[in-house]
C-alpha cells in the first residue's frame, strides 16, 4: 500500500511539474518579418538539406515577399511545383488591391486543403509531416497547404497472411493508404476515423476506426483513454502501441490481434471492433481480441461453412500438438510405458537402446536444435536458404538418428510439432506455444501425464483470467454465450450466423430472417415435372 | 465480498463436477451392495431438500454470504462463532478430498512420490486458480465440463463395447428389503457427496439471474444424483458386489477393464486426467469456500492474499490428518459422517432456516 501511495504522489508531482512547464513555454508566435521567419525555420531544422525554402515574389514590392517551405522527399513536388510555385508566379495581383495573404489563400493555391496557422508548433507539426508552408512578409500567420506524398510501397499481396480464395490487397506503411483500403470495403458515413499524434519525438500518426453505432461506446472509449494516456518518445510500429494499452503484461497470449488483411479489418469493424492504425507499419491493431479469434482466418468466411468447420477442428488439434505433443511423448517413455502398443514400446525401447540420454534431454537437444534452425531461417539473407536447409534435414534428421543422439521416434515428434506450430494462422499465437512447449516438456518430465495435466489447468485458469478491453478472452466459450457459438470452433453458413458478438457490439442482428437459400421444393421424387427455377435439358 | 457474476450454466456445471468431485473415485454406498445405486438416489433426494433449505436461507438474505446471516440470525458473537467452525469444516473438507486424490495417485501410478509432492502440486494449482477470483473458476469450469462429459461418455460407450456388464450382478434388487438401503441413505449418501452442497451458499449472492437458480441448482444435482447412480451400477456390473466393496477406487478397476479391438486398452490415464480435473474443482470450491468466509468475517479486503497462507494450512492438514489411509477412510466414515456431517450439513441449515423464518414472519407480520 505505501509503495501505491508513493507512486501515486511522484504521479501527482510530475503531473504538476508538466502544467508549470506549459505555462512557461506557450508556443511562439510566429514573428512579422520573412527573413526572421525563414532564419528561425533554418536554425529549428539545423539547416537540413531536404528543408527547402523558396522565396517568391507575388506583389509589388521588390524583393521577394512570400515563401514556400517544405521537406523534400515527404511531399508531392509535382503538386508543390503545379499548384503552389508556378500558380504564385503566373499571378499577378493588380497594386494596392487587398493584402497578400488573402489573395493567396482565396485565389493562388490551388489545392484542397488549406489551413491557416499562428504557432511554430503547429508550423513544424504540418511540416514535418509534409505539408507545405507558405510564409508572408509582415503578416504573424502563415498557410499549409496539404502536400504529402513521396515513395511509399505500392499495394501488394501481405507476406504473413496468406489465402487461396480472397482479395490480394495488403497494408502498407502509409496511413491514408491503409484507411482508404478499409473505406472502399465499407462505404458508410458511419464509419469513424479519429486521429491523435503520439510520441514526444516522432509525433506518429495513430488513428482509431470503427463504425458508430456497431460498435459499443464504452470500448471504444476504453480504446481511446488508454492510447490517450500513452507517454512515449517514438511509435515506430504498432507493436509499441500494444504492449501500452493491452490488459495484461505478464502473459505469452497477445490480447490484440494484428493483421495486414483489410478485409480482415473490414470484417473485424463489422463486429463491433476498433481498429487502431498507426502510420508506418502495414499492421492494424485490432480490440478486443478474443482466444478464438486467431483460429480464424479470413478464408474460413470465404469457403464453404463445413469445410471451415472441419479446418477450426484441424486448427485446434494443431494447438494442442504444437503445445503437448513432446510432453506426451516425454510423459509416455518415462511413466507410462504401459499405454503404448507392446509391439511399438518394444521398437521405441530398440531405438532408444543406443540413446545415452533420458527422453527429456533427448527432446530438449531436438527442440532447441530445431528452434535454432528456425530462428536462422528467418534471420539468414536470402542467398544462403537452400544451404540452411540442407544442413537442417541431414544434421537434425539423419546424422543426429546415426550419431546416437536422438531417436528416430523424436525426430517424429519434434518434425509434427514444428509442421502445427507453422500450421497455426495467428503467428502471435504460434510463437506462444512455442513458449509454452518448454514448461510442458519439464512437467512431463518431472511427473509425467500429471504434470502435463496440471499444465493444462494452469494453462486454463490463466487464458480464463485474461481479459482483452474488459472482454474475458475466452468468450464466446467460456463464459458460454451460446447465440455466438456459430462463428467459433464451428463456423456456420452465412445465413445462420444471425448475430454479433454480444459483449463488444450493438446492434446484435446482421443477417434477415429467411436467408437460407431455398430452392424450388418439391424436387427428386415427388414432381417428374420441373419447376420454376430448373434449367435441365429440356 | 469480491465483484463477481455467476451464470446459471457455470452454476450448474460447478455443481455437477463439484458433486462427481470425488464422489466418482470411492466405493460410494458399497454397504447397500447391488442397491447401491438406488442409496446413491436416496441420498440425491436428501440433496435436493438441502439445497432448497439453502435457496430458501438465501432468498431471506440474497445479497449476503452465509457468515454475515449466521451473524443477523443468531447474534454478532454467536454467529461469528458458527461461521467460523464452517470455516475449518470447509479447509478440512478440502484436505480430506485432497488426501483421498493423492493417495489414489500413488496407489496407481506414482508407488514412490511422498504424498506430500503430489499434493502440494495440485494444491498450488488450486491457489493460483482461486487467487484469480470465482468467476475465472466458473469459466475454467465451463471450459473442462464438457471435455469431462466427453471422456464420460466415451468411457461408457467403450465399457459397453467390452463386453463387461453383467446385469445379473445387480440381481436380485432389495435382497434384504428397503431398510439397509435406507440406512446406507441416512449414514451416508445424505452427507456425502448430497450434504456438501452447503458451500455453494457462498456463490449464491453472485449469481445473475436468482429467480432461476433453484431449477437449475435441483436439475444440477438431480443430473449428479443419476450420474453417479449409473457409475455405481457400472461398476458393480463389472466388478461384482464383493469386488466393489472391496475396491478402493472401484471406477478405476472398472477402467482398466477395457479392452476393446486389442488397441484401446490400458486407459488409466483417461481416468486420472478427468479424476484430476474434478478434484480441483472439488478443492477449489471447498477452499473458496472457506477463504471467502474468512475475508468476511475478518473484513479483510483483498481475499487473495488469504489463498496461499490458507492454502498451506491445507496442504499440511491434508497430509497429516492421518497416517495411513486406512486410518484415514475410518476417520472419515466412522467420526466425520457419523458425528460431523449431520449435525453441520443438516441440522444447523434446518435450524437457521427455522430461525429466518421466525425472525421474518415477526418483522411482516405488524405491517
Amino acid at each position: 500500500m505505501s509503495l501505491f501511495s508513493l507512486s501515486k504522489k511522484i504521479k501527482k508531482l510530475k503531473q504538476l511539474k508538466k502544467q508549470a512547464q506549459q505555462n512557461q513555454q506557450p508556443s511562439k508566435a510566429i514573428p512579422s518579418s520573412l527573413l526572421d521567419q525563414i532564419n528561425s525555420i533554418k536554425e529549428k531544422t539545423g539547416n537540413s538539406i531536404d528543408v527547402v525554402i523558396r522565396k517568391l515574389q507575388l506583389g509589388d514590392s521588390k524583393g521577394p515577399d512570400t515563401a514556400v517551405v517544405f521537406v523534400e522527399g515527404i511531399s508531392d513536388s509535382k503538386a508543390i511545383n503545379d499548384f503552389l510555385i508556378e500558380s504564385i508566379m503566373n499571378n499577378h495581383p493588380s497594386p494596392n488591391s487587398r493584402p497578400i495573404y488573402d489573395i493567396l489563400f482565396e485565389k493562388v493555391v490551388a489545392l484542397g486543403d488549406v489551413k491557416e496557422i499562428k504557432d511554430w508548433d503547429n508550423l513544424y507539426l504540418s511540416l514535418m509531416s509534409g505539408e507545405s508552408i507558405i510564409l508572408v512578409d509582415g503578416e504573424k500567420r502563415a498557410l499549409s497547404a496539404s502536400t504529402r506524398g513521396g515513395e511509399q510501397r505500392s499495394i501488394e499481396e501481405p507476406g504473413s497472411q496468406v489465402t487461396v480464395r480472397g482479395p490480394r490487397d495488403g497494408f502498407t506503411e502509409s496511413i491514408r493508404t491503409n484507411t482508404a483500403l478499409i473505406r472502399r470495403r465499407i462505404q458508410n458515413p458511419d464509419l469513424w476515423l479519429e486521429n491523435m499524434k503520439i510520441g514526444s519525438v516522432t509525433k506518429t500518426d495513430v488513428s482509431i476506426m470503427y463504425i458508430k453505432g456497431i460498435a459499443k461506446d464504452e470500448i471504444v472509449e476504453e480504446v481511446r483513454n488508454r492510447l490517450k494516456r500513452i507517454e512515449i518518445d517514438s511509435i515506430l510500429e504498432s507493436g509499441y502501441i500494444e504492449q501500452l494499452i493491452e490488459d495484461q503484461a505478464f502473459t505469452t497470449f497477445p490480447t490484440l490481434y494484428h493483421t495486414e488483411r483489410p478485409d480482415m479489418v473490414a470484417g473485424n469493424l463489422l463486429e463491433g471492433r476498433v481498429a487502431i492504425i498507426v502510420n508506418g507499419t502495414p499492421f492494424v491493431l485490432i480490440a478486443p481480441a478474443v482466444f478464438i479469434q486467431f483460429f480464424q482466418s479470413v478464408e474460413d468466411y470465404y469457403g464453404r461453412a463445413d469445410i471451415a468447420t472441419a479446418l477450426r477442428f484441424l486448427r485446434i488439434l494443431i494447438f494442442f500438438i504444437s503445445i503437448i505433443a513432446p510432453a506426451a511423448y516425454i510423459a509416455v517413455t518415462t511413466f507410462h510405458q504401459e499405454m503404448i502398443p507392446t509391439q511399438l514400446l518394444v521398437a521405441i525401447a530398440a531405438q532408444r537402446e543406443a540413446v545415452p540420454f533420458p527422453a527429456l534431454v533427448e527432446a530438449l537437444i531436438m527442440e532447441v536444435a530445431f528452434e535454432i534452425l528456425r530462428e536462422a531461417g528467418i534471420r539468414m539473407p536470402r542467398a544462403v536458404g537452400s544451404a540452411i536447409s540442407i544442413v537442417g534435414a541431414l544434421v537434425i534428421g539423419q546424422a543426429a538418428v546415426q550419431a546416437g543422439i536422438v531417436s528416430p521416434a523424436m525426430v517424429i515428434i519434434v518434425a509434427i510439432t514444428a509442421i502445427a506450430n507453422f500450421a497455426t494462422p495467428a503467428f502471435a499465437v504460434a510463437i506462444s506455444a512455442r513458449l509454452i512447449r518448454f514448461g510442458f516438456m519439464f512437467a512431463a518430465a518431472t511427473f509425467g501425464f500429471y504434470g502435463i495435466i496440471l499444465g493444462v489447468i494452469i494453462l486454463a485458469v490463466h487464458l480464463c483470467s485474461l481479459r482483452s478491453f474488459g472482454v474475458p478472452y475466452l468468450t464466446p466459450i467460456a463464459p458460454l454465450i451460446p447465440a455466438n457459438l456459430g462463428d467459433t470452433i464451428v463456423r456456420l453458413p452465412m445465413w445462420a450466423q444471425k448475430k454479433r458478438p454480444r459483449l463488444f457490439s450493438n446492434k446484435e442482428t446482421r443477417v434477415g430472417d429467411n436467408q437460407k437459400p431455398q430452392p424450388p421444393e418439391g424436387r427428386g421424387m415427388v414432381n417428374d415435372t420441373l419447376e420454376k427455377g430448373d434449367q435441365d435439358e429440356q | 465480498m469480491e465483484k463477481a457474476n455467476i451464470s446459471l450454466y457455470q452454476l450448474f456445471v460447478l455443481i455437477l463436477l463439484f458433486e462427481l468431485g470425488s464422489a466418482i473415485l470411492v466405493p460410494l454406498a458399497s454397504d447397500a451392495k447391488q442397491d447401491a445405486w438406488l442409496a446413491i438416489l436416496f441420498g440425491m433426494a436428501g440433496g435436493l431438500f438441502l439445497f432448497w433449505v439453502h435457496y430458501r436461507l438465501f432468498l431471506y438474505y440474497p445479497e449476503l454470504v452465509p457468515p454475515q446471516y449466521m451473524q443477523k440470525l443468531l447474534g454478532k458473537i454467536a454467529g461469528t462463532l458458527l461461521a467460523f467452525c464452517y470455516i475449518i469444516l470447509f479447509m478440512y473438507s478440502a484436505a480430506r478430498v485432497l488426501r483421498d486424490f493423492g493417495e489414489m495417485l500413488l496407489t496407481f501410478a506414482y508407488l514412490e512420490t511422498p504424498l506430500f509432492i503430489v499434493n502440494a502440486l495440485l494444491m498450488l494449482v488450486i491457489i493460483y486458480a482461486v487467487s484469480k477470483g470465482i468467476e475465472v473458476v466458473a469459466r475454467t469450469g465451463e471450459l473442462f465440463f464438457l471435455f469431462i462429459y466427453f471422456l464420460a461418455i466415451t468411457g461408457f460407450i467403450l465399457i459397453l463395447f467390452s463386453g463387461l456388464i453383467d446385469v445379473n450382478n445387480l440381481k436380485p434388487i432389495l435382497e434384504r428389503g428397503i431398510l439397509p438401503v435406507v440406512r446406507v441413505f441416512y449414514t451416508q449418501t445424505l452427507y456425502f457427496p448430497f450434504g456438501e452442497i452447503i458451500v455453494f451458499s457462498m456463490i449464491f449472492p453472485y449469481i445473475a439471474n436468482k429467480k432461476k437458480a433453484k431449477k437449475v441448482g435441483l436439475f444440477a444435482i438431480g443430473l449428479s444424483g443419476i450420474n453417479l447412480a449409473i457409475t455405481m451400477a457400472i461398476n458393480i456390473g463389472v466388478l461384482g458386489v464383493d469386488l466393489t466393496a472391496r475396491s478402493q477406487f472401484p471406477l478405476l478397476s472398472t477402467i482398466q477393464g477395457i479392452q476393446v479391438a486389442e488397441f484401446l486398452e490400458r486407459l488409466d490415464v483417461f481416468f486420472m486426467i478427468s479424476t484430476v480435473i474434478c478434484i480441483f474443482f472439488k478443492v477449489s470450491i471447498y477452499f473458496y469456500a472457506a477463504v471467502a468466509s474468512t475475508a468476511v468475517i475478518f473484513k479483510i479486503k483483498e481475499p487473495s492474499r488469504l489463498t496461499y497462507p490458507m492454502g498451506m494450512v491445507i496442504l499440511f492438514m491434508s497430509v497429516t490428518i492421518a497416517s495411513s489411509y486406512a486410518e484415514h477412510l475410518k476417520e472419515g466414515l466412522e467420526f466425520v459422517t457419523r458425528y460431523v456431517h449431520p449435525f453441520f450439513l443438516i441440522l444447523i441449515p434446518t435450524l437457521l432456516l427455522g430461525i429466518a423464518f421466525l425472525k421474518n414472519r415477526k418483522k411482516k407480520s405488524p405491517q
